[in-house]
């Protein structure tokens, strides 16, 4: 290797502590059995994972979408692969919940081989990366992805050179066409071992090789990260010998000061080697025309500009779009033509002559029957809300447009306690708080993804409820700014309240601004569905228990007990008694509870103001059966608990007030 | 330009006595459109570090205000990161001549 670079090559038994199995290299056949896509975020590497398993995971433009490992099934002709996808990960030292995820993906996992993903334009980004993953003695492919957009930028690099300082196979791919996608899977099928050699450049080596040499079961990796002040690896520091623990930090401190100067010394370090790597690969780079996408980024980016714009997105995005074209025409559309007219009368006669006993017709056709209920509610009056939904998020998110929208923010959201980081759960939940709720995982520290989940559970409607009640409310505009800006305070009220209630630091906002691109059909329209078959997938089964307990309850008049019990509250915040069957179905999902009042709104049984307050109390009620399961699981029993007592709270103690207030001034019939 | 330390007018560049001597300054008071090298992280929290070392501003990183309200947004090569102010505090850079 003539890298230029000057740092001794580590005796062996470094390397070694490095393995996972700390005899011997592992023997590069026995090794194919998985690869594992690693990298920063915003490279594409959803979109490359989804190239080679033709699955197709979520991709993104935004960092912190992909939080889960997702695994697919490369076909390679005679044997299959599997693929796991991991999140996007800046380097080993975590900050994130993702790069937690995927450190442990890289670090448990032993055999398989490590595909990096890096954009091509800035490989100066990604080279430090790639070299603790050579360090780590596991074959190693590097993609150099985007490289449509390196060579528009004149900065492609010299992918054959740079294979041949690093020792390990380099493929240029561009995801969104598939360009080089086959040469990246023959690649990796053959992908060697990298060549000895690439441990940590002196003096950090010394340092570092006094926790690993002689313990077992602390590796060089766990050892540095320990050294650089990492607070999960404090096991790799209680397994050195206090003796070797003490002598290392010394040498440390009196050489670095602590651990952060390790931290950044080393990280320095690293960053030198790579560009040194990097010399003569990548063409210097020309100036960069890039007026026009400047000029965009300020319009965006500026607060004069970019709230009106905010504004004007979820007006055409959101309230045209979702609200009437997807909750007015698609479900009038879908439901009463389709339903209606087609679907229900030949099921209904069918069921009618086939099936003799009444109760068992009912279960089916009857007025909370699987069909005629759960199925209809689902695919006529939900799927067109949330379908369009996602189709309007997939697109800001392919485009660039959210982590703009959390720069905007991030000084709004600091007053609730939250960083800019949090619009894309909150954004998020008016499609699906349950999803949303599940990507609050992507927050830094549990009091953010507290406080979101609050919120989520509180003031956001979902789409489902969103469009319901837009629909129902449209009839009257002073009724949706009503319900709108009650939303809107009660937001902000408890945002603030939580703020100041839970103990915490609070949040700090970094965030990597990817490039504005131009959505592309085919990511979108991907993205829109896999999030509605996830949905789908989620929410018809509980549509069908939901008829299903509704059907038991008539039929035993448990249901009828059940209502006349919530009728008090419902006639405390000055709604009907008939509006009681619409809180029952809340319990249930929030937007079938909102369906339920869509009926009633339908059928001229709540006036303009009843229905205001109706529909605020509804949208702040408890969260749906899935969002608490959700919430549970995420946070714990005792706080999806509280979530759901402060949210009935609120939701009864608002809608009161709205209603009472409403009366008062009159002209609310 | 003069330079920072006797006055000599033709600057510090090649001063035998100044050698990698520079004018401190944090991230966060350039103004936008300002060219800076990053020279020392000093952030005060563990945590706050690793974010800056995660949007890659390390020493010797070349970079350019492009705003600074709402957020801090720089541009370093090809890339851009956002960040807030407090943790823009935390970034040591001296000022492009």
């Amino acid at each position: 290797m003539k890298t230029g670079l000057s740092y001794a090559p580590p005796p062996m038994s470094h390397t070694a502590g490095l393995l996972p199995d700390e005899t011997a290299p592992i023997p590069p056949d026995a090794v194919a059995a998985r690869w594992l896509l690693v990298g920063a975020p915003n490279v594409g590497k959803s979109a490359l994972f989804g190239r080679l398993t033709g699955a197709y995971t979520t991709v993104s433009n935004y960092p912190g979408t992909s939080v889960e490992v997702t695994v697919g099934v490369h076909d390679l002709g005679d044997e299959t692969m599997d693929v796991v996808d991991t999140p996007g990960m800046y380097g080993f030292l975590a900050v994130s919940e993702e790069e937690r995820v995927a450190r442990r993906a890289i670090l448990e996992g032993s055999g398989q081989t490590l595909i990096q993903v890096a954009d091509a334009s800035h490989l100066d980004r990604a080279l430090p990366l790639t070299l603790q993953l050579l360090a780590l003695g596991r074959p190693l492919v590097l993609a150099c992805n985007l490289m449509d957009e390196a060579r528009r930028r004149g900065v492609a690099p010299d992918l054959a050179l740079l294979s041949e300082r690093l020792g390990v196979p380099v493929v240029g791919t561009v995801a969104t066409t598939g360009e080089g996608v086959a040469a990246l899977a023959e690649a990796a099928h053959g992908a060697p071992v990298p060549v000895d050699g690439w441990a940590l450049p002196q003096p950090f080596a010394d340092v570092v090789a006094l926790l690993s040499e002689r313990q077992e079961g602390v590796r060089l990796l766990d050892a540095e990260l320990a050294l650089c002040g990492d607070p999960e690896m404090a096991p790799a520091r209680s397994a050195a010998a206090p003796r070797l623990w003490l002598a290392a930090t010394s040498m440390r401190d009196a050489r670095w000061g602590a651990a952060d100067g390790f931290a950044v010394a080393l990280a320095t370090a690293r960053r030198r080697m790579a560009l040194a790597l990097l010399d003569g690969v990548v063409p210097d780079a020309p100036p960069e025309r890039r007026a026009r996408r400047a000029a965009l980024d300020r319009v965006l980016l500026s607060p004069w500009t970019g709230i009106p714009l905010v504004l004007a997105v979820l007006y055409l995005g959101f309230y045209r779009f979702v609200g009437h074209f997807g909750a007015g025409t698609l479900v009038d559309l879908i439901e009463r033509v389709a339903f209606d007219r087609w679907l229900t009368p030949p099921v209904t006669a069918g069921v009618n002559a086939l099936v003799p006993w009444a109760a068992l017709r009912d279960l089916l056709v009857g007025p909370y029957g699987l069909f005629t209920l759960g199925v209809r509610y689902a695919v006529a009056i939900v799927l067109p809300i949330v379908g369009t939904f996602f189709l309007v998020f997939a697109l800001l998110e392919d485009c660039g447009y959210l982590p703009r929208l959390a720069l905007l923010l991030d000084r709004g959201l600091k007053r609730l306690g939250l960083s800019g980081r949090a619009v894309i759960p909150l954004v998020l939940g008016f499609g699906c708080n349950t999803m949303a709720t599940l990507v609050t995982r992507t927050l830094e520290t549990r009091r953010e993804r507290i406080i979101v989940t609050l919120l989520l559970a509180l003031a956001i409607p979902c789409s489902a409820q969103l469009g319901v009640v837009l629909g129902i409310l449209s009839v009257y505009p002073a009724a949706v700014a009503v319900w709108a800006g009650v939303l809107l305070v009660v937001f902000v009220v408890v945002g603030a309240l939580a703020a100041r209630l839970l103990p915490g630091d609070p949040p700090s906002f970094y965030l990597e601004l990817p490039p504005l691109r131009m959505p592309l059909v085919r990511n979108v329209l991907l993205k829109t569905l896999t999030r509605v078959r996830w949905y789908f997938a989620e929410i018809l089964p509980l549509f069908l228990l939901a008829s299903v307990i509704l059907w038991a309850g008539e039929l035993t008049g448990a249901l009828r007990a059940a209502t006349h019990a919530i009728e008090p509250a419902v006639r405390l915040i000055g709604l009907p008694d008939a509006a009681a069957p619409a809180f029952l179905y809340g319990f249930f999902r929030r937007d079938f509870g909102a369906a339920g009042l869509y009926e009633m709104a339908r059928s001229g049984v709540l006036g303009p103001a009843a229905l205001t307050t109706a529909a605020v109390t509804i949208t702040l009620f408890v969260p749906c059966v899935a969002q608490f399961l959700v919430m549970r699981r995420e946070r714990g029993t005792a706080l999806a608990v509280t979530v759901l007592v402060v949210a009935t709270g609120v939701a009864f103690a608002t809608g009161g007030l709205v209603g009472w207030l409403l009366r008062s001034v009159g002209g609310w019939a | 330009m003069k330079c920072t330390m006797c006055g000599t007018a033709s600057g510090c560049d090649g001063c035998p006595i100044a050698g990698d001597f520079y004018l401190p300054a944090t991230l966060a008071s350039l103004a936008a459109g300002e060219k800076a090298t990053v020279r020392r992280l000093a952030a005060a929290k563990g945590g706050d570090l690793r974010k800056l070392l995660a949007l890659g501003l390390l020493p010797g990183v070349e970079l350019e205000v492009e705003r600074r309200w709402p957020a801090m947004v720089v541009r370093m090569g090809f890339a851009t990161v956002a960040l807030d102010a407090q943790l823009a505090e935390g970034v040591i850079v001296s000022r492009a001549a």
